[in-house]
């Protein structure tokens, strides 16, 4: 990377973390009740044994949301750019190698079996993601290598027929179909501190593809390439896969399935700061979570004290957007 | 054998079904400059793989400073091994600085960055490293895809056609610049299509055939026109010009006699219509010519019968009587405009032989212009027909194979007599 290039990348690294602690602070403070921005060094300074309501709703309610909101959109994010490189294809996005449909199977089994609360939800949408994987996996493992195209065929193809079977527990499910359908549309509402503990999982998860930037960049020029300037393909392959199954299976069994910032978020960032994965990862992380914060805000206070589906939100903001710098790079 | 950089030992190799490469076996020694040509799909590319372990051989073994490919991790063999491919697929937007150093990667540690600007001035092609890499013309990204693979600082550089994109100044100066990197110490294996460069550039050269090694050795030994025509199907011309040696090519005759042309000339004004008739699949003789002349030069490399006078000399009995013969052999006979002097006035005696015998005779419309002698006068009479173009002496050809089927040497005396 020349001096320039590496100026740029910090100052873009700066830039993102300051709009990323402006989103943060606004996501903390606005609601169906509004929180002084002043006010939340007071709160954050009182610790969460407070009584005072202010201090209540931000510690029981609204802090634990915007975590999971900001720790979610960071998942999936990072999970898009490991798996939009690894398949070279713009259009993937983490739900395409059948691991989220997974997860959502698992979280229907447990509603439909009268286990929709923690762990059990959780657990079991893990244990569906993983499954999933596992399938494709074996799929398109074939002399010892991974194809990625099977991969990507056999991701969609385990998607369509897992999605199937949720229809099936739909309409078999009575009352419980309601739940299933919020369920799947992904939110963050009525979310506490024990979806943040499952969440937490994808910190140090995320810290695994850093170390791998310099393979992920030259895997851009394909796999025999790579093979060629030295780096172990397949090893990688496996790592990453893995890495971005759990971030995408983790995000899904705490929120359901939320769609889109998964697949424009690294493209846009991709677009600001380039391809290189040592400024694109910590970028992307930083940027869906900000952008899952302002979405999840914009959810529970548009219409108020109804909600939006965040989801819907996600992909108000983000289509504009994305249109927008697609055609200013045109130009 | 210890001393052998590569070693491929009775490798074969197929692509599921479909056998790419059988019982291949040759070495490389450390400092070798080899040039590996072949027809395609002859298994070239195929065989760089094998030798980068990208690929593993489906029998036998490839062994690289004396260790087999399989048993290196994929870094170590990027510092003993370093690939230029063919086709460089990338379509993100890395600058050529970004792109090169990724070459870097299998030595870990190493100051990129300066190595890459380094190695771009050495290419000659600093002011692109800024540049995106996807913005470059093809011949730029074969320069930089080389930088890449120089930033491995492997003992072994192979490369899969690099000139193939390549206009004639980048051609010769990447060329240039393999022999100088080969000077100090590199050693270099490099598949081409071109086989003069072939000839020109390297030490030693192997010729795949069908997934086999043809030939292996020095170039002007394995490049010999019966090989090339072996193994390429083709005809193929050595020239020596200039101080070298050159191959020139021309389609294989298709199995049917197309029909025998004499050709009278001399000076330098046959030569194109002698290999425009060869390449068009004639069987062709000329004469008299003397030997050194640049006809008779170019008669001798392709192989032609002729009658051959010493340098200098006017043309003798001995001569002139084997240029009737090969007259009589023709089918239709051609006089160029040649000059006449008194040396070589008999090739219009001759040309005036054919015409009695009843072949068609052409000369060349500016013929009477380098007459000397006046004797071209004596075919004005005579029925000869003047052409001012090559193209009307192949369309009498073809038109007296359409009149006479099969066999054109039956025709009768009446065509060329009016």
């Amino acid at each position: 990377m020349t001096g320039g290039a590496r100026g740029a990348g910090r100052l873009g690294l700066g830039l993102t973390l300051v709009v990323f602690v402006a989103c943060l602070a606004i996501s903390l403070a606005f609601g169906p009740a509004s929180l002084p921005l002043d006010k939340l060094l007071e709160y954050i300074g009182a610790g969460p044994g407070t009584s005072e309501p202010g201090g209540v709703i931000f510690w029981q309610i609204r802090l634990p949301r915007v975590l999971l909101a900001f720790i979610v959109g960071a998942a999936l994010a990072v999970a898009g750019v490991i798996l939009q490189d690894l398949f070279l294809n713009p259009l993937t996005d983490p739900y395409v190698t059948g691991v989220s449909s997974g997860a959502a199977l698992g979280a229907t089994v447990g509603i439909v079996l009268g286990l929709a609360m923690l762990p059990w939800v959780t657990a079991l949408a893990l244990a569906g993601g993983f499954a999933t994987l596992a399938v494709v996996w074996v799929a398109a493992r074939r002399r010892g290598r991974i194809d990625i195209y099977v991969l990507l065929l056999a991701g969609v193809t385990i998607s369509y027929l897992v999605t199937a079977v949720i229809s099936v527990l739909m309409i078999r499910a009575g009352e419980d179909m309601s739940a299933i359908v919020y369920w799947l549309l992904g939110s963050f509402s009525g979310r506490g501190w024990e979806e943040v503990q499952v969440a937490l999982l994808v910190l140090p998860i995320m810290v695994v593809p850093l170390f791998f930037t310099n393979e992920m960049d030259i895997m851009l020029q394909g796999e025999k390439r790579a093979l060629e300037l030295g780096v172990e393909v397949e090893r990688a392959k496996r790592v990453l896969l893995i890495v971005a199954a759990a971030l995408t299976a983790i995000a899904v069994s705490v929120s359901g399935v939320i769609g889109f910032v998964g697949l424009v978020v690294p493209h846009v960032v991709r677009l600001l700061v380039g391809p290189s994965h040592r400024r694109l990862l910590p970028i992307a992380l930083l940027g869906g979570a900000a952008l899952m914060g302002i979405a999840d805000l914009l959810s529970r206070t548009l219409v108020a004290p109804a909600e939006v589906p965040v989801g819907v939100v996600t992909t108000f903001v983000g289509a504009p957007l994305f249109i927008y710098l697609l055609r200013r790079r045109r130009s | 054998m210890g001393a052998a950089l590569i070693s491929v030992r009775e490798v074969g190799f197929s692509y599921e079904v479909r056998p790419v490469l059988r019982r291949v076996s040759f070495e490389v020694a450390r400092g070798d400059f080899v040039g590996v040509v072949g027809p395609n799909g002859s298994g070239k590319s195929t065989l760089l793989d094998l030798i980068d372990g990208v690929l593993r051989p489906g029998s036998g073994e490839v062994l690289v400073a004396g260790r087999r490919t399989d048993a290196y991790r994929r870094r170590e063999m990027a510092r003993e091994v370093a690939l230029v491919p063919q086709h460089f697929a990338l379509d993100f937007d890395l600058t050529v600085r970004d792109v090169v150093e990724m070459g870097a990667y299998c030595r870990p540690g190493a100051a990129a960055a300066d190595d890459a600007e380094r190695t771009l001035a050495r290419l000659g092609v600093s002011d692109l490293s800024e540049r995106r890499f996807s913005q470059l013309s093809g011949g730029e990204k074969q320069l930089v895809v080389l930088a890449q693979a120089l930033m491995q600082r492997a003992q072994v550089l192979l490369l899969d056609e690099p000139a193939s994109a390549l206009d004639v100044s980048h051609q010769l100066r990447l060329f240039d610049l393999l022999r100088e990197l080969n000077g100090e110490g590199l050693t270099v294996l490099c598949v081409l299509h071109d086989l003069n460069l072939a000839l020109h550039y390297f030490q030693k050269l192997l010729i795949f055939s069908e997934g086999e090694v043809a030939a292996y050795g020095l170039p002007e030994e394995v490049l010999r026109p019966e090989v090339v025509e072996a193994v390429y199907g083709v005809r193929a011309f050595l020239h020596k010009h200039a101080g070298r040696t050159y191959l020139t090519f021309s389609p294989r005759p298709r199995g049917r006699r197309l029909g025998r042309v004499h050709v009278i000339c001399g000076g330098g004004t046959g030569s194109g219509l002698l290999r425009e008739l060869v390449d068009a699949g004639y069987d062709v003789s000329a004469g008299v010519l003397n030997a050194l002349d640049s006809d008779e030069d170019t008669g001798r490399e392709l192989g032609l019968p002729m009658a051959v006078e010493a340098p200098f000399s006017p043309v003798g009995d001995e001569a002139h009587a084997e240029n009737l013969a090969l007259i009589e052999a023709a089918d239709l006979v051609v006089v160029t405009a040649v000059p006449v002097s008194h040396g070589n006035e008999r090739n219009i005696t001759a040309a005036l032989y054919a015409v009695a015998a009843g072949k068609p005779v052409f000369a060349a419309a500016g013929l009477p212009d380098v007459d000397f002698t006046g004797v071209t006068r004596t075919l004005e009479g005579a029925g000869i027909r003047l052409y001012a173009d090559t193209g009307e002496v192949r369309a009498a050809l073809d038109e007296l194979r359409a009149t006479s089927g099969a066999s054109p040497a039956d025709v009768g005396d009446a065509d060329g007599l009016a």
